[in-house]
C-alpha cells in the first residue's frame, strides 16, 4: 500500500464508493433494456449464400476497428474524425486507467514507458476534445442536434482530461507540478463521473455491444451485412 | 396517444437505436436529401430520428423523465401543428432507404426510427392524403392501387389472351387459382394498372420453362404498404392474405415479381407482422428467371439486348435483402454491355421512390431535388438503360430521368429476359418478333381501332400532332382539343369513343378537366386514358371523388402501347355496356 494524505485517502474512498454505484446503476440499465422483448426476425435467411446472423454480429462489434467498413469513416474527412475518435476513446481509457491505478499502484505510473504513454493518450484525447467542442459549437448542424447533455458532457470529459493530465505530471513529478489537488481534484471529478455517465449520452459505450449486436444480426441474417460494394 | 402507441413499437432493437445515438453528425453525407440540400441542416438523419427520440425520452428514460430540458425532450410534439411538421419530415424527408443506418458508428438503425414515427402519426390520423388512401385501398381491397378484383381478372386474361395469339396456341394460358401448381407468383398492383405486359413477359418465361404456376385470385398484391406506412397491423394483414392464399392453394413456393417493396415486406417483414413462420418458401423472380437459365430451361440470347445497360439496386433488395449479385448475374446473361455504377450494392443511392413515396405528390419537388445525386450517378455510366428489379424504383427513376433530362430508359429483368429468350419451335410466336413486340404488332396491322372516334386532349401541339398520327394509323378517327373548355364542350358534341387526356395544361388542368367529365352527364361514361408527362400528378388524379380513369400513360409514349392500351380500353367498355 502507498502512504496517502487524508485529503487524498478520502477522495480514493469516494471514488471507489462511485464506482460502486456506478455498477449498480449499470446493472439496472442493462436490465431495463434487457426488459424489452427481443424483437425476433421469423423471415428464413435472405441470401444462402451469405446470410449469417452470428457473421454479422461480429462483422458489426468490429467495425469499428474497420474504418472502410463504413462510407463514413472512408471519406478522408470521415477517416480524420476515425482518428479523433480513436485518440479521443484511447484517451478515456488512458484517464479511467489512471484514476484506478493512481489508486492502487501509483508507482507503476512512474515507470517512463507506462507514465509517458498514459500522458501522450491523456493529451491527445484532450486536444480531440477541445476540437469536439469546436466542432458542436461552430457547425450549425451540430448545434441543432445537440443538447445539454451533449455539450455538457463533453466539456466534463475535456476538464477531465486537463486535470488528468496534470495529475499524470504530479504522479511522475514532471513538469513542476508537485500539490496533489490535482489527484484529489481528479479523483473527486472521475467520481462524480462515475455517478454521472449512467444518466447521460455517456453511457452509449454501456449500449454500443447491444445495438451493434441487433444490427449485425438483423442486417447478417438479411444477408447484407458484411457490408457488399463493388 | 402517441405515447400509449410508442411503448406498443418498443423492443430492445428500437430501444437500442433510441438510447444509442452519441450526435456525431456521422450519416450526415449517407443521406441524398441532406446531399441536395446542404443547408437545411434538419435534414440529417440523426435530426430527424431524435423527433421520435424526444418522445421515447420524455416517457421512458431515466433523464429525459426528470429532466427533459437536458436531454432534449422538453419539446414533445403535441400539437396539431407539430404533428404537420413531424409528418413532414417523416414521410417528406425520408425514403426509409437504410442507408445511414450502414453509416452510423453505433449501429443505430434510423430508417426503423423514421418507420417507427410514421407508424405514430398514422396511428392517430396525421399521415399525407396519398398514404391515407393507398392505405385504405390496401385494407379494403387488398391491393395498394385499389385495383378491382374483376379489373385484375380482366388484365390477366387480357395478357393471357395476347399471349396465346403471339404464340399461336391455347397452352401459354395465364393459370388463375390452379390448386396444386407449384409456384404462386404474386405481382405489383402497378402491374396490372400500368404495365401489363411484365406479366405476359413473365407468363411467356413460366410458359417457356415449363413451370407449373399460377396466379392466385385473391393475396396477389406482394406490396405491403404497412412497410412505408409504419402500420404493422395493415402490415400483418395483407401478408397473412398472401401466406394464407397460398396455403389455401396448396402451391410449394411464392415467387414474388420484380418489387423491391413487396420482396421486403412478403420475404421478411411480412412474416414478422403476421405473427407466424414462413408458410412456403418464397423468392425473387429474379431467382426464378436465373435458376431457369443455369438449370436450362429457358435458352437466352444476349445479342437481343445490346445497348449500354447500368444497374440500380433497389434499397429493399439490396441493404435490406442481402440481394447483391443474382441480379447482376442474370443482367450478365442476357445482356451484352453492363456498366456498373458507383457506389453500388448496399452502398447505392436511393431512386428516391423509397417504397411508396411516388403516392405522395406534395413532396414530389423536394424529392426531385434530392436525387440529384442518383441522376448524376446514372450520367455517369453514359448507359441508356437502367435496368432495376423493382416497380417502384422504375417509377422513382423515370421521375428522376425526366426531371433531369438523361435521356435514359428504365427496364427490368423481366424485360430483358422475355426479349432474350430463344423460343423452340413449339413454343415460337406465330410471327418472327420480339415477345415484347407481337401483340402490339399484329394488332397495329388489323387497324384495331378502325371505326372508332379519339378526342386527344394535350396544349402541346407536337404531342397532339404525334398522337392524331398514332390513332389515325390505327384506323381511327381523330379530334383535337387544346384546352380543358374546349375537351369538355368537344366531348359533348362528339360523343368520342375515347379521350387521351393530358394533364399539364394551361388554365383548366387535366385534372379538373378529367372531374368535370366525369360529374357531366354526357360525358362521364366516356372512356379517358390519361397520357401525360408528370406521372407525379398520378395519385392526384387517382384521389378525385369520381370513377378513377380507365387508362394511364407517362410520355414518352410508346406507339404500339397507346394503340394496345386504346384498343383494350375500348373493347372493354363495350364488353361492360353489353
Amino acid at each position: 500500500m502507498h502512504e496517502v494524505s487524508p485529503a487524498l485517502h478520502t477522495a480514493e474512498v469516494v471514488h471507489w464508493i462511485a464506482l460502486v454505484v456506478m455498477a449498480i446503476v449499470y446493472t439496472m440499465r442493462i436490465r431495463w433494456l434487457l426488459s424489452f422483448n427481443l424483437g425476433k426476425d421469423k423471415s428464413a435467411p435472405g441470401n444462402p449464400s451469405q446470410s449469417n446472423k452470428q457473421r454479422g454480429a461480429r462483422y458489426s462489434l468490429f467495425n469499428v476497428a474497420m474504418p472502410w467498413s463504413m462510407e463514413s469513416t472512408r471519406r478522408p474527412k470521415g477517416f480524420i474524425f476515425y482518428l479523433s475518435f480513436v485518440i479521443f476513446h484511447l484517451g478515456v481509457c488512458a484517464g479511467i486507467t489512471l484514476a484506478f491505478v493512481s489508486t492502487i499502484a501509483p508507482d507503476f505510473l512512474r515507470v517512463p514507458v507506462v507514465g509517458w504513454t498514459l500522458m501522450a493518450l491523456i493529451i491527445g484525447a484532450l486536444l480531440v476534445s477541445l476540437y469536439r467542442i469546436g466542432r458542436r459549437l461552430l457547425r450549425p448542424l451540430m448545434r441543432l442536434i445537440s443538447t445539454p447533455d451533449d455539450y455538457f458532457s463533453l466539456l466534463m470529459l475535456t476538464v477531465w482530461f486537463a486535470i488528468g493530465a496534470a495529475t499524470q505530471a504530479y504522479l511522475m513529478g514532471i513538469w513542476g507540478v508537485t500539490n496533489e489537488i490535482f489527484q484529489i481534484a481528479y479523483l473527486y471529478l472521475t467520481s462524480f463521473f462515475l455517478l454521472y455517465v449512467p444518466f447521460s449520452k455517456i453511457s452509449h459505450y454501456l449500449y454500443y455491444p447491444f445495438t451493434r449486436t441487433y444490427i449485425g444480426r438483423a442486417l447478417g441474417q438479411r444477408g447484407g451485412y458484411p457490408v457488399v460494394r463493388g | 396517444m402517441m405515447e400509449e402507441q410508442l411503448a406498443k413499437k418498443l423492443n430492445r432493437q428500437v430501444v437500442g437505436s433510441l438510447v444509442g445515438c452519441v450526435h456525431c453528425g456521422m450519416c450526415d453525407e449517407s443521406c441524398h436529401y441532406v446531399l441536395a440540400f446542404p443547408d437545411d441542416h434538419k435534414m440529417t438523419p440523426s435530426y430527424k430520428a431524435d423527433q421520435v427520440r424526444k418522445l421515447f425520452k420524455a416517457n421512458h428514460d431515466w433523464t429525459g423523465s426528470v429532466f427533459p430540458w437536458w436531454v432534449g425532450a422538453d419539446q414533445v410534439p403535441l400539437s396539431d401543428d407539430d404533428l404537420e411538421t413531424l409528418k413532414d419530415i417523416a414521410f417528406g424527408t425520408c425514403t426509409n432507404c437504410r442507408r445511414c443506418t450502414l453509416s452510423c458508428p453505433m449501429g443505430v438503425d434510423t430508417a426503423t426510427l423514421n418507420r417507427v414515427m410514421r407508424g405514430l402519426l398514422t396511428h392517430v390520423g396525421v399521415m399525407p392524403e396519398g398514404v391515407r388512401v393507398v392505405s385504405k385501398d390496401q385494407w379494403e381491397l387488398g391491393n395498394q392501387m385499389g385495383v378491382l378484383k374483376e379489373d385484375y381478372i380482366d388484365t390477366i386474361e387480357w395478357m393471357s389472351e395476347e399471349l396465346e395469339e403471339d404464340l399461336g396456341h391455347n397452352e401459354a394460358a395465364i393459370p388463375i387459382e390452379k390448386k396444386g401448381s407449384k409456384i404462386m407468383y404474386c405481382i405489383n398492383p402497378r402491374e396490372v394498372k400500368y404495365d401489363p405486359r411484365t406479366i405476359k413477359e413473365a407468363a411467356l418465361i413460366f410458359h417457356t420453362a415449363g413451370e407449373d404456376w399460377t396466379m392466385p385470385e385473391e393475396g396477389w398484391d406482394n406490396t405491403n404498404f404497412g412497410l412505408f406506412s409504419g402500420d404493422d397491423g395493415l402490415g400483418g394483414a395483407c401478408a397473412k392474405r398472401e401466406y394464407e392464399k397460398a396455403r389455401e392453394l396448396g402451391v410449394d413456393k411464392i415467387v414474388i415479381s420484380e418489387c423491391g417493396h413487396g420482396f421486403r415486406s412478403t420475404r421478411f417483414e411480412g412474416v414478422n407482422w403476421a405473427g407466424e413462420s414462413e408458410p412456403v418458401p418464397m423468392e425473387s423472380s429474379v431467382m426464378t428467371m436465373l435458376n431457369y437459365i443455369k438449370e436450362g430451361k429457358i435458352k437466352v440470347d444476349p445479342t437481343k439486348n445490346p445497348e449500354r445497360m447500368t444497374f440500380h439496386d433497389s434499397c429493399n433488395n439490396a441493404r435490406s435483402g442481402g440481394f447483391f449479385e443474382e441480379p447482376r448475374e442474370l443482367l450478365r446473361l442476357v445482356s451484352m454491355d453492363f456498366q456498373e455504377m458507383f457506389p453500388n450494392r448496399a452502398e447505392n443511392y436511393c431512386c428516391t421512390g423509397g417504397g411508396g413515396a411516388m403516392s405522395m405528390s406534395e413532396y414530389t419537388p423536394k424529392r426531385l431535388k434530392s436525387a440529384k445525386v442518383k441522376a448524376d450517378q446514372i450520367r455517369a455510366t453514359g448507359a441508356k438503360t437502367v435496368v432495376t428489379s423493382c416497380h417502384n424504383c422504375v417509377d422513382g427513376l423515370n421521375d428522376l430521368i425526366k426531371h433531369y433530362e438523361l435521356g435514359c430508359e428504365v427496364k427490368q429483368l423481366v424485360n430483358l429476359v422475355a426479349n432474350a429468350l430463344v423460343l423452340d419451335e413449339a413454343v415460337k410466336p406465330v410471327e418472327e418478333a420480339k415477345p415484347g413486340e407481337i401483340a402490339v404488332t399484329k394488332v397495329a396491322a388489323e387497324e384495331p381501332l378502325a371505326g372508332r372516334k379519339i378526342l386527344v386532349v394535350d396544349d402541346e401541339e407536337d404531342v397532339r400532332t404525334f398522337l392524331t398520327m398514332v390513332f389515325e394509323d390505327a384506323g381511327a378517327e381523330v379530334i383535337t382539343a387544346t384546352d380543358g373548355d374546349e375537351a369538355v364542350a368537344m366531348a359533348r358534341q362528339h360523343q368520342p369513343d375515347l379521350i387521351s387526356l393530358d394533364l399539364s395544361m394551361p388554365g383548366k388542368d387535366g385534372v379538373e378537366t378529367f372531374v368535370e367529365l366525369r360529374k357531366t352527364a354526357e360525358t362521364q361514361e366516356i372512356p379517358v386514358c390519361v397520357v401525360t408527362g408528370h406521372p407525379e400528378f398520378r395519385q392526384v388524379i387517382y384521389d378525385r371523388p369520381v370513377v378513377p380513369p380507365e387508362g394511364y400513360l407517362g410520355k414518352p409514349v410508346d406507339e404500339d402501347k397507346l394503340v394496345a392500351y386504346a384498343h383494350h380500353i375500348i373493347e372493354h367498355r363495350e364488353e361492360k355496356a353489353n
